[in-house]
């Protein structure tokens, strides 16, 4: 309970420090809302254009030692371990345990929210007017298109990416979401949820470069409490977001279900 | 050690265990399920084929074996848009027919399969055509708590 309070009580601090910011260099559109169109790569914590932050971790660079692992310093995803009730936590335990290999993505399925705003190899552009917000994610070619100051409609079907609805606290953008299938992962591997998941984005331009993202997470049939995770989003000027046909050549399904059936030693 | 000793000292702690949980989103799937990160392997040999696809781009290199036979290994690696932002132009970088040393992790099925990390060209430069071991398998601790 303590180790819970001062991990609240470290996220809160951050939080403050960030409201209290003067956000210089943030760019506002027409209705005087920050503007947070761009390109920008999640997870990351390094300014500058993609080749130099992302030198040496693997996504780009050369010369350094191909057999090191990727460095953490670079980005990072700031959470409490997850708070799935027992049963679940042993579902999410169990696909940790055969190396994710049930990834839906493998299957080139959407990867779900907030994972595709953590996904740092795939770059993600903002369009934004007064009444819309649209993110375009280059991972599976998704895009998630958000009335701001909309009502969520009353008849929503389930769907990977649900149903989005935006609205302005002061500075931060609030995306509220819901009308979740429950075949996508939340964060990293094995996070499933059920279709009464509930999501709150918030995304704040704390600076040119930077967009402090965090997102809870709600869902009683599978956490025993609301789920918060932090990151922060790094402008990338001169990305262009690509397009990623994952049903192409997808080859790792076939491989993965030899392996299930082989019975691969998949401990660590 | 005083109280505030003490408090500072778990709140130091926790922040570095908070930190700890971070879990690198790389999102590029399944290598580490499918591939092995302690059988490492290089090889070197001529490029017979190149698959510029999604989601994986593939390496074909005929590669003398032991005995001296033309074996023909399948490497994959990243998919062109993250091929291109790493350095890689398509029908000029790399073309069949060169030969290339290839770092790769061989694959848990075995054969002449591996994921691929770091191609050396002829003239030694390198550059990166696939993400580190492990990528995608979850990391070094699971989301949530073992119990």
């Amino acid at each position: 309970m303590r180790a819970t309070l001062v991990v609240a009580l470290v996220v809160a601090a951050s939080s403050i420090a960030t409201l209290a910011q003067a956000p210089a260099g943030v760019p506002r559109g027409a209705d005087g809302k920050p503007d947070l169109a761009g390109v920008w790569q999640g997870s990351s914590v390094r300014p500058g254009k993609w080749e130099e932050a992302n030198n040496g971790l693997g996504v780009g660079g050369t010369g350094k030692d191909p057999s090191a692992p990727p460095s953490l310093g670079s980005q990072q995803v700031i959470t409490e371990p997850a708070p799935y009730q027992p049963w679940a936590a042993a579902r999410v335990l169990e696909s940790y345990n055969k190396r994710g290999i049930d990834d839906p993505a493998a299957l080139c399925l959407p990867p779900g929210v907030p994972r595709l705003v953590l996904v740092s190899l795939f770059p993600i552009e903002i369009v934004q007017t007064p009444k819309r917000i649209v993110f375009m994610y280059e991972y599976m070619n998704v895009f998630r298109s958000i009335p701001i100051g909309e009502a969520h409609p009353p008849d929503i079907a389930p769907t990977y990416l649900g149903d989005s609805v935006a609205r302005w606290e002061g500075d931060t953008l609030v995306v509220d979401v819901i009308g979740f299938n429950d075949k996508t992962w939340l964060t990293g591997t094995g996070t499933f949820h059920s279709e009464d998941l509930h999501l709150v984005e918030r995304y704040t331009r704390v600076s040119k470069d930077r967009i402090d993202f965090e997102a809870t997470i709600t869902d009683p049939k599978v956490l025993t409490k609301p789920w918060t995770i932090r990151t922060t989003m790094m402008l990338r000027e001169g990305t262009r977001v690509q397009e990623y046909v994952c049903a192409e050549n997808n080859q790792d399904p076939a491989h993965l279900e030899l392996l299930l059936k082989e019975g691969a030693g998949f401990r660590r | 050690m005083t109280n505030e000793t003490r408090r500072a000292a778990l709140a130091a702690a926790l922040t570095v265990a908070v930190v700890m949980w971070a879990t690198p989103a790389r999102a590029h799937h399944s290598f580490g399920a499918e591939y092995d990160s302690n059988q490492p392997v290089t090889v070197t040999g001529v490029v017979t084929k190149i698959e510029w696809t999604n989601p994986h781009s593939f390496i074909y290199l005929d590669v003398a074996d032991a005995a001296g036979q033309k074996v023909n290994w399948k490497l994959e690696g990243y998919p062109p848009n993250v091929l291109y932002r790493t350095g890689w132009k398509r029908d000029v970088t790399m073309k069949v027919g060169d030969t290339v040393t290839v770092f790769a992790w061989r694959a848990r099925l075995g054969g002449p399969l591996a994921h691929s990390r770091e191609v050396t060209f002829a003239d030694g430069s390198k550059l990166f055509f696939g993400p580190p071991a492990g990528t995608g398998d979850g990391g070094a601790a699971p989301a949530v708590k073992v119990p």
